[in-house]
């Protein structure tokens, strides 16, 4: 599903070089749950950022679902935003000024859903994640985990291939946290989506099925994890 | 997607609440005056419209070129009447219409007056009607004044007269004392927008002098109207008109190269040099002026509008960030953006009808009447609005919109947005440009009223303190109880002196001509002619300074200069110029007496040369001086005594002082409208500022936490702040001073008097706005600076 070749991220800053990513190769299938770990500034977030199309490589190919991401122009790039990618951020980023319901309901807007069916996939949505009765609140009417829970439903909601998640626990207390990843876990073993996590913790990377560890922007493991839980 | 679009701006627009407000009002009154000023341009512009062909209808007009000056008159010289339908090519019809006043009674069957009344009355040929296509109630239009002795009245004056417009038809009314005239029409009301208030029409047949044959004498209310045939322009019959004026006016040697043009019928109202009968002319660099004064105030609303947007923007990159990765096109952001703005602007456009609605009555107040305007007077208004509304809302949301959708998501969702940090912003510019036009308005304003309190302070020469002119009527008949009248006038208390004359000292009513001065032609100017009795020096208190003045007389035996009149023919002591000779008038005149110069007209213009004599036959007007004690026990019984003795004419009176007034009323009405406006627009801006200023404290409120940790005093804090404001404000004073000098300068150049422009105005300017700003934006940063710290830095 996505083919890394020889990554190069690096910012020029008065001639001198300073690198994020160094030859970064490697490739993830449908239906894998991988965790990227490492130290601060060890580039995790711009692998992801680069992942995510949010930010382009220096160098290296990126080929997302068999097609060539760094050739692609911005109106391709936002049709897979609208129907292959979600994005989970670590501090949520829900729109304040919207409720749940319609804050779940906005990528259906983009992707030109029509009423009947944004109704019904919102209502199944909520109703999964336990969450119709909060669906006319807002955003700072909620507890940390349950706007990460509309957070995860934004992203599921548009059904994506592939889930992008940047720390999803890491303003979280340790249960929900525990909450959070669970359901990645099912999300994945029950509907074979991909999932893609940044993340600090080791408790939490045990949840997927691969960990790609980087220091100083270089992959330094690439291992399976054994499925002991 | 438009209804939650719509639903999360109202969100948005709650949300910021203060802000909303600040965009709001700043708008909404700058529409409101836009409003107004589009009304008034709209009803100015109306004038004449409608009329079917108007494209073809010309006025006669006349003009002078002598060596050192021009002169312009709105009318014909009567010979000309008839002359130019038989010369000129090209004519299709053609219609004289002259205005005179007379009183005009109704009687009973037994001889008593039903009505009296002074009245401006307009000798009228038959073709004005089909020329201008009017509009009857009862006549047949062709024949309506074919006929001697008949009259023609509106609806108005109908129902006045007779009660009723029906039965005015065939009803006599009486012109002066003696001439009967026949009501033979009945027309509906001219509406107000229109330079021919025309009430009462009498047939051209009735005039007495329409035989006249003098090529020279031009009287101001005498117009002459033209239809060309069905496609042609003015220019098509130039050369015939150019046969015609060298034929009627160069072949016959009349004075100062005397020409006719022809001015287009939707020219009349715009027109600098030609009055017309409604006396309401605007010219269309006023017209222009008020348009720049709207876009003005547009774009000063506009400029908050803006600098609030950008600088919240920071607030709302998360949101543009997440909308991104959701696969939000940038199109469809800016439209969720603009969306947001036109919706501000509606909000603002609603409550600007309102207080347009409101302001609508002082406006017509302002013009004392003259105007009526209204926001459902045309359709056109409201395709204004609508156009307003769309200009603003582009305006004012589209650079914002851009920048917001701009956003990188990956910055945006990390908060690290920042905007423009120091270097040269737009924000910056657009205040200064803000602040630039706001300073230039200041000035004008200080300037306006500078100089109209000079005008008023000026001295005139002459010393018109509780003198009152009165009406005095100068038939032959009437003219044998002046001597009566003026001994009768000096015996009530509280009259101290009268003088029969045309007119007080300063007066627009000129009456002038070409002359030879010791028998040589003088080719510079016209000199004024004023007639007035051996009194009208002391009551003036006009200053002899040669010669003698001239003792009671019937004519005119000598001639009383001033040192004008000296100055233009190159004399230099006015000792020299006693017994030198003036022809004016068909006979040689000696000079008696120099005065000492006096404002003749009103301060726009310089002084006239011009010569005083007596002249019994010329005596209109009588000026009284009364003691400031008895003015109002005086003023009764002069109407008393006059009302027995001249009971057939209709009394009028008027204080020197208030007339002399009255004529800078444009410029009182353009100074209330400067100080308004720029009143509008300073508030705008003070209150943009505030909001800016809130929002930088905001933003600041970790970085002013931490100084203050470090040991900041609150004075410091509130000094860094306000800095940047104060620069930028003094930036526009500095922008602003030049171009206020140039159109300051401009307009005073209009005044052949006028104050002379000093520096103050403009530091004046300079520390109003300075305060203001410093006020202004001290009261948020204060509150900024003593802010509790542990609270701003607890937050993250």
């Amino acid at each position: 599903m996505i083919e890394l070749k020889n990554i190069e991220k690096y910012y020029a800053n008065k001639g001198v070089k300073s690198y994020i990513l160094r030859h970064v190769t490697t490739s993830i299938k449908q239906g894998e749950f991988v965790s990227i770990m490492g130290p601060s500034g060890a580039g995790k977030s711009t692998l992801l950022n680069i992942l995510g199309m949010l930010e382009e490589p220096t160098y290296g190919e990126y080929h997302f679902m068999g097609e060539d991401v760094t050739a692609m122009k911005e109106r391709q790039r936002i049709e897979l935003y609208r129907n292959h990618i979600g994005f989970v951020f670590q501090a949520y980023h829900l729109i304040d000024e919207m409720t749940v319901a319609e804050n779940i309901e906005a990528p259906l807007l983009y992707k030109k859903i029509p009423g009947s069916e944004r109704k019904s996939r919102i209502a199944d949505v909520l109703d999964r994640f336990n969450m119709v009765a909060k669906k006319d609140l807002f955003p700072n009417q909620l507890s940390g985990g349950q706007q990460q829970l509309v957070g995860i439903a934004r992203a599921l909601v548009a059904q994506p291939s592939i889930i992008l998640a940047d720390e999803p626990t890491g303003n979280l207390q340790s249960t929900q946290a525990e909450q959070i990843m669970d359901l990645f876990k099912k999300l994945n073993q029950e509907e074979g989506i991909t999932i893609l996590q940044v993340t600090h913790s080791e408790k939490n990377a045990q949840y997927g099925n691969r960990i790609l560890t980087i220091e100083d922007g270089v992959i330094k493991e690439d291992i399976s994890v054994e499925k002991q839980m | 997607m438009f209804k939650l679009n719509l639903k999360i701006a109202l969100r948005n627009l709650w949300k910021n609440k203060g802000y909303t407000f600040i965009n709001v009002i700043g708008l909404s009154i700058g529409m409101a005056s836009c409003i107004l000023i589009f009304l008034f341009i709209r009803y100015q512009l109306s004038f004449d419209e409608s009329i079917k062909n108007e494209n073809r209808i010309y006025r006669f007009v006349t003009e002078w070129k002598y060596d050192a000056f021009d002169d312009y008159s709105n009318a014909v010289a009567i010979p000309a009447v008839k002359t130019a339908k038989n010369e000129i090519v090209g004519i299709e019809k053609a219609a004289a219409i002259f205005r005179k006043w007379h009183i005009i009674r109704v009687k009973d069957a037994t001889g008593k007056d039903l009505v009296k009344k002074d009245e401006t009355v307009y000798y009228v040929e038959p073709d004005f009607f089909e020329i201008f296509g009017m509009q009857w109630l009862y006549a047949k239009p062709t024949t309506a004044l074919n006929e001697p002795n008949t009259v023609v009245l509106s609806e108005t004056a109908a129902k006045h007269y007779f009660g009723n417009s029906q039965n005015a038809i065939g009803k006599n009314v009486t012109m002066g004392n003696k001439t009967l005239l026949k009501v033979s029409g009945v027309f509906k009301d001219i509406p107000k927008n229109s330079s021919f208030p025309l009430n009462i029409m009498v047939s051209y047949q009735t005039y007495p002098e329409k035989d006249d044959e003098c090529w020279d004498c031009v009287s101001s209310g005498n117009e002459f109207y033209i239809l060309l045939k069905d496609g042609l322009k003015a220019k098509d019959i130039e050369t015939s008109l150019a046969q015609f004026n060298k034929k009627n006016y160069a072949d016959r040697k009349v004075a100062g190269n005397q020409n006719n043009k022809l001015e287009a019928l939707r020219d009349i109202h715009f027109s600098e040099h030609y009055d017309n009968f409604s006396n309401l002319t605007i010219s269309k660099t006023q017209i222009y002026g008020l348009g720049i004064i709207a876009l003005f105030l547009i774009i000063t609303a506009c400029i908050n509008f803006v600098n609030l947007s950008t600088a919240q923007a920071i607030n709302r990159a998360k949101e543009v960030g997440v909308r991104k990765v959701m696969g939000s096109l940038r199109k469809q952001l800016i439209v969720q953006f603009l969306t947001e703005t036109f919706l501000v602007t509606l909000a603002a456009m609603l409550i600007a009808c309102v207080l347009a609605e409101l302001a609508i009555p002082q406006m017509e107040n302002l013009f004392k009447g003259t105007i009526s305007v209204g926001l459902f007077q045309h359709p056109i208004i409201f395709v204004f609005m609508l156009c307003l509304v769309m200009f603003v809302g582009f305006l004012a949301g589209f650079y914002p919109a851009i920048i917001m959708s701009g956003f990188t998501p990956v910055l945006a969702i990390k908060s690290k947005i920042k905007l423009n940090n120091g270097g040269l912003s737009l924000r910056r510019i657009l205040v200064v440009v803000q602040f630039s036009i706001a300073i230039i308005l200041i000035i004008s304003t200080i300037v306006v009223m500078r100089q109209m309190e000079y005008l008023q302070q000026k001295q005139l020469g002459f010393n018109a303190n509780e003198v009152m002119m009165i009406s005095l009527p100068n038939d032959s008949l009437n003219r044998l109880k002046h001597e009566n009248f003026k001994d009768r006038l000096l015996k009530i208390p509280g009259v101290n002196k009268v003088s029969y004359c045309q007119d007080a000292p300063l007066s627009p009513n000129i009456n002038s001509s070409d002359f030879t001065f010791n028998g040589i032609k003088n080719k510079d100017f016209e000199v004024r002619r004023m007639k007035a009795d051996e009194d009208y020096f002391s009551l003036f208190d006009l200053k002899l300074i040669a010669g003698k003045l001239f003792a009671k007389n019937d004519t005119a035996n000598g001639y009383v200069v001033n040192e004008t009149f000296l100055k233009k023919v190159h004399i230099n002591n006015p000792q020299d110029a006693i017994g030198k000779l003036i022809n004016s008038t068909g006979q040689n005149i000696p000079i008696i007496g120099v005065i000492k110069d006096f404002n003749d007209l009103s301060l726009k213009d310089n002084i006239s040369g011009l010569t005083i004599s007596a002249g019994k036959n010329n005596y209109w007007r009588a000026a009284i001086k009364l003691d400031t004690k008895h003015l109002f026990s005086a003023d009764k019984k002069i109407e008393q005594l006059w009302n027995s003795l001249f009971p057939d004419q209709i009394y009028y009176s008027s204080f020197v002082n208030e007339s002399i007034n009255s004529q800078y009323e444009t410029e009182k009405i353009m100074g209330i409208l400067f100080k308004v406006f720029a009143g509008v627009i300073v508030f705008i801006s003070f209150i943009g500022l505030f909001g800016l200023m809130a929002f930088v404290a905001t933003q600041r409120t970790k970085e002013m936490a931490i100084r203050k940790v470090l040991g900041a005093t609150t004075f410091e804090l509130v000094k860094m702040l306000n800095g940047s404001f104060l620069l930028m404000v003094f930036i526009a004073n500095l922008v602003a001073w030049p171009i206020a000098y140039l159109i300051v300068s401009e307009w005073l150049k209009g005044f052949a008097y006028r104050m002379e422009l000093s520096v103050w105005p403009f530091i004046l300017a300079m520390c109003i706005t300075m305060i203001i700003t410093l006020l202004t934006v001290s009261i948020r940063s204060y509150k900024a600076a003593v802010a509790n710290t542990i609270d701003a830095l607890k937050y993250e």
